[in-house]
C-alpha cells in the first residue's frame, strides 16, 4: 500500500538539515502502524511525505500504486483528496464552519451533490458520536470533540489511508484514550491503513506495528499483538 | 532605537510587500499633492515670469480692460510731470504654423527707455528705428524662436492677420535672456502701429507701460494717474496682472486642490489601515514585549517611529513622483487655462517651490504619524495577558462596534441639522464633513453586515471557496473595513464629480440649445475664448450682404472688473438676441428685462455672477469704463455659461458709448430658409477670407468646441477615477496579503484535505471580489449624498450655477467592472502566494 525507496529529505537554510536519510519502508494495506522517535527524528516529515504534503529530496514514494514524484502539485492534491485522510494534533478545523460544514469540506471539494454530502457528513458525525453538535462551531466544542470532528472529516471519503500526527497530543489522558479507542474501532470497521505519529508510548504500543526513528533513520520496526484498548485506557 | 532594530526591522523585512504598499499610499498622496500644486504653480509662475520679463523697467501699467483705449490717453499720461517715460503696448498671442507666438507691439522710438532689446550683430534696420517703423512687415524674434524654426535675418514668416494672410520679415534677432526669454522664448516684437492694423485694434492701445520720475513713489504716481484718467482706467504695477490671472483661474486651482487633498487623505487612510492591521497581527509580539517590561510609552513610540520612517521614505519618493507628474501635467493644465480663460499659457520648465516640496514632505510625515496615532495607542493599550492568549483579534468587539454606531448616529444627526441650517457657509461645510465621517464610522458595521448578506450567495456560487471567502470577511472586519472605507470614499468622490459633470453637461446642453443656436459663427480664431484679434463692425454689413444670410448679430466680449472681480461683459444686440435666442429668466420679468437692457437702461446678469459676486435683482452695478462709470441696475438674471466668473449682458450701443469701441469678437449668423450652411460658409470665406483673418464655424463646430472644453475641464474626474482604482488595487492587495497570512493555516488545511490550487485561488479571488463589491456598494450609496454636496458647493462657491441633481447611473455602471476588475487584478498576486507556499509550514502556522 505504501512503499518508500531510498527516500531522503533535506531542508535548505543557512545550514542544510537532513530530516530523513535513505529510508526504505513498506506498509501493507490495512496495517495500523505507529511511528515513534524523539523530537527532530523525522517522524512528522515522514508523515508529510507519505501524505503528499511535501516532496522528498531524493527517492521514490508509492501510494496505492501511484508514484508521487511523477505527479504535479494538483496531482498530489488529487491523491490526498481520493486516498488520504489527515488527523492533526491541533485539529485544524476551520473556525468559521460548523461541525457539519467542516466534515462536508472534502466532499464539496470533490464536487459531490449537496444532498449526498449532507447525508454522508451526518452519518460520520453519528459515527463519532457528535450528532448533537452538528451546527456547533469548533470554538464551542471541547478538545476531544474537536478531534472527533477532525476524525470524521478525515474519514469523509472513506480513504484507504489515514494519517494521524499526534492525534492525542493536545488532549488530556482520558480524552486521548477515547480518541485512540475510536481510531481503533474505525480501523477495525473500515479496514483503512492507519499511520500514527506519536510521542505517547501507550498510543504506540496499542498498534500492531511500531517504527522507531532516530536522526532520520529507521532504528526499529517492531510487530506485536495489539494491546486491548480496555487495557490501554486504564 | 534598539527596539526598532530588534523588533520593527525584522517585521518589516518579513512583510516587505505590505511595507511597500504602505509606502505606496504615502507616495500616491504626496505625489498627487506635489504634482498638482507644482503644475499649477509652474503655469502661474510662467505667466508671472512672462509679465516680469515683458515689463522690463515698467513700474506702472495703465489699462482699461480688454477693449483698450484711444491713442490720446498716451499723450495725457506723458504730459504728467511725475511720469519719466511712457510707452504704448499691444500684446497678443497668435497661433502660427510655428506654434503659439506672443507678439508685443511697441513703439520702437520710445520703448527702449523701458525695455532693453539686446540684438545680435548690428543691423541697419534696428539701428535706425525709423527704418524699422517704415517697414510694417518687420518682426524681431528671439534667438530661441529663430533657431527652433530655422529663421535668420530677412527670413520670411507668414501669419494670418486682420489684413489677411501676410508675410513678415525677420529684421532682428534678440539675444537670449531678459525680454527674449518671456513666454518660453516664443516672442516677437512688432511696431505698435503695425500691430494695431494687424490685430484689428483700430486706433487703440491695449495698455501703457510707464516709469516714474526718481523722486515719485508708486503710490503717488498711481494716485496722480487715476485722478487724471478717471474711473474707467486701472493703474497698477505689472505684478497685479499675475494676481488677476490667478483670480480668473481660481476655480481651476480650487478644483485641483480638492483632488490633491483628497489623494493625501486616501494615502492617510492606507497608512492607518496598514498600521491598524499590523497592531492586530503583532499583538502577541507586543504582549511578549510588555511581559518583558516594555512600557506603554515605548510601544507607542515604537509604532510612531515606524510610521515616521515609512512616512519620510514615502514622502521623499512622493515628492519625486510628484515632480515627474507635474512635468507631465503642466502642459495639459496650461492648455486648459488657455482654452477656458483665453489667456495664453505655457510652462516649459517647472517652478519647484522649496517651500511646497518641504511642506509636502513634512505633511506626508505628519499625515503618516497622524494616521498611526490611533493604531499606536491601540498597541500601547494591549493587555499583555490577553495578547499572549491565542484567539482571533481581527474581529471587532461588540462594545467598539456599538460605540462606532452611536458616534455615527450622532454625526448623522448633526449633519442633518447642519443641512437644515446650511445658509451659513461654515455650518454647511461642517455638515459636509460630518456626512463623510458618518460613512467612515459606519463602514466596519456595514462591511460586516454586507459580508453576511453575501455569504449565502457566495456559498451558492462555490460552496467551499465562497463560504470561506465570506467568512474571512466576517471574521476580519478590522482587516477589510479600512480598505472598504477608502474605496467607498474614493468612489463616492468619483460619483459626486461624475454626477456634477453629468448635471453640468445637461445644463450646458440646455443652454447651448437656446443661446448657441445661430447657424454660423464668424470668429477671429478657432478657439472661441481667444480675444487677441477683433473685427471692425463694418464687416457685419458685408456679412449681411452675403446671399443666404438672414440675420447677423454682433458680439463683443471683454473681461472687465466689476465688484472687485473679473467678469465677462458681453455686448450684443439685445433685441435680436431676445427674438432669436431668448434665455428664460431665473429671476426678473421676461419681457421687461430684455426691453430695459436693449434701451441701455439695465444689464442682464448671469446666475453665476449673482452667486459669486453677491448681486441681486434690481441692484445697481457700477461698471468702470473709459467713457465714465456705467451705473446700471440688474433687470434680470439668466442662466448663462459664457464665463466661469459670471457674465453681464449689455446692449451693444451702451457698450460702444462707454468704451468707445465698436469692434466685434464674433458675428452670429442666422441663415435664410433653404440656405445651405456649407455654401454660405464658402461664400463668406471667398468674400472675406483673403482680406482678413477670419474663421467660419458651424453650429456643430461651436457645440463640439464647448463640449470638448467641458471634457477637458472635467478631465480632473478621470484623475479621480485613476486614484480610486489605485486605491482599490493598493487597498485590496493590502487586505488580501494580510488575509492570506491570517488564513495561511486555513488555506493549508483546505489543500491538505483535497483543495486544488485553482480552488484556493477561487477563494482569494472571491474575497477580493467581495471587498470590491462592498466598497462599490457603499461608495455608490455615499456618492448619492456627496453628489448633493458637490452640486451645492459648485453652486455656492465654484461656478455659481444652479444645476439639477442627476445621479450618474452610467458612471456607476461603468465603475462596477473597473473596480471588480481592479479587485481581481489585486488578488492575482496574493492568490498565487497563497498556493505557492509550503503546505507543511502552513499547517504548522500559528
Amino acid at each position: 500500500m505504501i512503499h518508500l525507496r531510498d527516500v531522503s529529505k533535506q531542508f535548505d537554510g543557512k545550514r542544510k538539515v537532513t530530516a530523513l536519510e535513505r529510508l526504505d519502508l513498506d506498509i501493507a494495506r490495512g496495517e495500523m502502524v505507529s511511528i515513534v522517535g524523539p523530537s527532530g527524528s523525522g517522524k512528522s516529515t515522514l508523515l508529510n511525505l507519505i501524505g503528499g504534503l511535501d516532496r522528498p529530496t531524493e527517492g521514490e514514494i508509492e501510494i496505492d500504486g501511484e508514484t508521487l514524484s511523477t505527479l504535479s502539485d494538483d496531482g498530489l492534491t488529487r491523491v490526498r483528496r481520493d486516498k488520504i485522510g489527515f488527523i492533526f494534533q491541533f485539529f485544524n478545523l476551520l473556525p468559521t464552519l460548523s461541525c457539519l460544514e467542516n466534515v462536508s469540506l472534502p466532499l464539496h471539494l470533490r464536487g459531490w451533490p449537496r444532498k449526498k454530502i449532507d447525508e454522508r457528513a451526518r452519518e460520520l458525525l453519528q459515527l463519532v458520536k457528535l450528532t448533537a453538535r452538528l451546527d456547533h462551531l469548533p470554538d464551542e466544542l471541547s478538545g476531544g470533540e474537536r478531534q472527533r470532528v477532525a476524525i470524521a472529516r478525515a474519514l469523509s471519503i472513506f480513504p484507504p489511508i489515514l494519517l494521524a500526527d499526534e492525534p492525542t497530543g493536545n488532549l488530556d489522558t482520558h480524552t486521548g484514550a477515547e480518541i485512540l479507542k475510536l481510531m481503533h474501532d474505525l480501523h477495525d470497521r473500515l479496514g483503512a491503513t492507519v499511520l500514527i505519529v506519536t510521542h505517547d508510548h501507550t498510543v504506540a504500543e496499542s498498534c500492531p506495528r511500531t517504527i522507531s526513528l532516530r536522526d532520520g533513520h529507521i532504528v526499529g520496526d517492531v510487530r506485536r499483538q495489539p494491546i486491548s484498548q480496555e487495557v490501554s485506557s486504564t | 532605537m534598539r527596539l526598532l532594530w530588534l523588533i520593527s526591522w525584522p517585521y518589516a523585512r518579513k512583510h516587505l510587500l505590505r511595507w511597500l504598499l504602505t509606502t505606496a499610499g504615502i507616495i500616491l498622496g504626496v505625489g498627487v499633492f506635489v504634482g498638482m500644486h507644482t503644475a499649477n504653480q509652474s503655469v502661474s509662475a510662467a505667466f508671472r515670469e512672462t509679465i516680469d520679463r515683458v515689463a522690463g523697467t515698467t513700474q506702472l501699467q495703465v489699462t482699461a480692460g480688454e477693449p483698450g483705449f484711444e491713442e490720446e490717453v498716451l499723450e495725457k499720461v506723458q504730459s504728467l510731470p511725475e511720469v519719466r517715460a511712457a510707452a504704448p503696448v499691444i500684446e497678443a498671442t497668435v497661433s502660427t504654423d510655428k506654434g503659439n507666438l506672443l507678439i508685443l507691439g511697441v513703439d520702437m522710438l520710445g520703448d527702449r527707455s523701458l525695455r532693453t532689446y539686446d540684438l545680435e550683430g548690428s543691423d541697419e534696420a534696428i539701428d535706425d528705428p525709423l527704418v524699422f517703423l517704415a517697414q510694417a512687415d518687420s518682426l524681431i524674434v528671439t534667438r530661441a524662436f529663430a533657431e527652433k524654426n530655422a529663421l535668420t535675418l530677412n527670413s520670411k514668416m507668414p501669419m494670418r492677420t486682420m489684413q489677411g494672410d501676410l508675410v513678415f520679415t525677420v529684421r532682428g534677432i534678440m539675444k537670449p535672456g531678459g525680454l527674449a526669454s518671456a513666454f518660453g522664448g516664443d516672442l516677437a516684437i512688432m511696431d505698435i502701429y503695425a500691430a494695431q492694423k494687424f490685430f484689428g485694434r483700430g486706433r487703440k492701445f491695449d495698455r501703457i507701460d510707464l516709469a516714474l520720475q526718481e523722486n515719485v513713489t508708486l503710490a503717488q504716481g498711481a494716485a496722480k494717474l487715476r485722478a487724471l484718467l478717471g474711473p474707467g482706467y486701472e493703474v497698477d504695477p505689472p505684478s497685479s496682472r499675475g494676481e488677476q490671472f490667478e483670480q480668473t483661474s481660481r476655480i481651476y486651482s480650487l478644483a485641483s486642490n480638492i483632488t490633491s487633498v483628497f489623494a493625501l487623505f486616501i494615502g492617510m487612510f492606507i497608512i492607518y489601515n496598514t498600521f491598524a492591521i499590523a497592531v492586530t497581527q503583532r499583538r502577541s509580539e507586543i504582549g511578549i514585549l510588555r511581559a518583558l517590561g516594555a512600557t506603554r510609552s515605548q510601544i507607542r513610540t515604537l509604532f510612531l517611529v515606524e510610521s515616521m520612517i515609512a512616512g519620510t521614505f514615502g514622502s521623499a519618493l512622493g515628492v519625486l513622483f510628484g515632480i515627474g507628474m507635474a512635468r507631465a501635467m503642466a502642459g495639459y493644465i496650461g492648455g486648459i487655462l488657455t482654452d477656458v480663460y483665453g489667456v495664453a499659457q505655457r510652462a516649459d520648465g517647472l517652478d519647484l517651490d522649496p517651500l511646497l516640496l518641504g511642506g509636502a514632505l513634512v505633511m506626508g510625515i505628519v499625515t503618516s504619524l497622524f494616521a498611526a496615532v490611533i493604531p499606536a495607542r491601540a498597541a500601547a493599550s494591549v493587555d499583555p495577558v490577553k495578547a499572549l492568549q491565542k484567539g482571533r483579534n481581527q474581529a471587532l468587539g461588540e462594545g467598539e462596534s456599538r460605540m462606532r454606531r452611536w458616534a455615527a448616529l450622532a454625526c448623522a444627526v448633526a449633519s442633518v441639522i447642519a443641512l437644515l441650517l446650511s445658509r451659513n457657509t461654515v455650518i454647511f461645510y461642517v455638515g459636509f464633513v460630518l456626512s463623510g465621517i458618518t460613512a467612515v464610522l459606519l463602514a466596519p458595521s456595514l462591511t460586516l453586515w454586507l459580508s453576511r448578506v453575501l455569504r449565502p450567495l457566495l456559498s451558492w456560487v462555490r460552496p467551499v471557496e465562497g463560504t470561506l471567502a465570506a467568512d474571512s470577511l466576517i471574521q476580519g472586519p478590522r482587516r477589510t473595513s479600512g480598505t472598504v472605507a477608502a474605496l467607498m470614499l474614493s468612489l463616492a468622490l468619483v460619483i459626486a464629480l461624475g454626477g456634477l459633470a453629468r448635471s453640468s453637461y445637461d445644463s450646458l446642453s440646455d443652454w447651448m440649445r437656446i443661446a448657441l443656436n445661430p447657424d454660423l459663427f464668424v470668429t477671429t480664431a478657432q478657439n472661441l475664448t481667444a480675444r487677441n484679434f477683433v473685427f471692425p463692425a463694418s464687416l457685419g454689413d458685408g456679412l449681411r450682404r452675403i446671399p443666404g444670410v438672414a440675420e447677423v448679430q454682433l458680439v463683443r466680449s471683454v473681461r472687465v472688473t466689476v465688484k472687485g472681480g473679473p467678469v465677462m461683459l458681453v455686448a450684443l444686440d439685445v433685441a435680436s438676441v431676445e427674438r432669436r435666442a431668448k434665455l428664460p429668466p431665473v429671476e426678473g420679468d421676461p419681457i421687461d428685462m430684455y426691453r430695459r437692457t436693449e434701451r441701455g437702461e439695465a444689464v442682464l446678469a448671469s446666475e453665476n455672477f449673482v452667486r459669486l459676486h453677491g448681486g441681486r435683482l434690481g441692484e445697481t452695478l457700477e461698471i468702470p469704463a473709459p467713457g465714465g462709470t456705467l451705473r446700471l441696475p440688474i433687470a434680470g438674471i439668466v442662466r448663462d455659461f459664457s464665463d466661469q466668473q459670471g457674465s453681464l449682458l449689455i446692449s451693444r450701443d451702451a457698450y460702444m458709448r462707454a468704451w468707445h469701441d465698436d469692434s466685434v469678437n464674433v458675428f452670429r449668423l442666422y441663415l435664410a430658409r433653404g440656405a445651405k450652411e456649407a455654401e454660405v460658409r464658402q461664400r463668406i470665406l471667398d468674400a472675406f477670407g483673403k482680406q482678413q483673418r477670419l474663421f467660419v464655424l458651424t453650429n456643430k463646430d461651436v457645440r463640439d468646441y464647448v463640449t470638448r472644453l467641458t471634457d477637458q475641464w472635467f478631465g480632473l474626474t478621470y484623475v479621480q477615477i485613476a486614484v480610486a482604482v489605485l486605491v482599490a488595487v493598493l487597498g485590496i492587495v493590502n487586505a488580501l496579503t494580510v488575509s492570506i497570512t491570517d488564513r495561511r493555516r486555513e488555506l493549508g488545511v483546505l489543500q491538505a484535505v483535497g483543495g486544488l490550487r485553482q480552488q484556493i485561488r477561487h477563494t482569494v479571488w472571491m474575497e477580493a471580489a467581495a471587498i470590491g463589491f462592498i466598497g462599490l456598494t457603499l461608495g455608490l450609496l455615499l456618492g448619492a449624498v456627496e453628489l448633493y454636496y458637490a452640486i451645492e458647493i459648485s453652486r455656492r462657491d465654484l461656478v455659481g450655477i444652479e444645476i439639477g441633481y442627476a445621479y450618474p447611473f452610467a458612471t456607476a455602471l461603468a465603475l462596477a467592472p473597473v473596480i471588480l476588475g481592479a479587485a481581481f487584478l489585486a488578488a492575482l498576486g496574493p492568490a498565487e502566494s497563497a498556493v505557492r507556499g509550503s503546505l507543511v509550514e502552513a499547517l504548522e502556522y500559528e
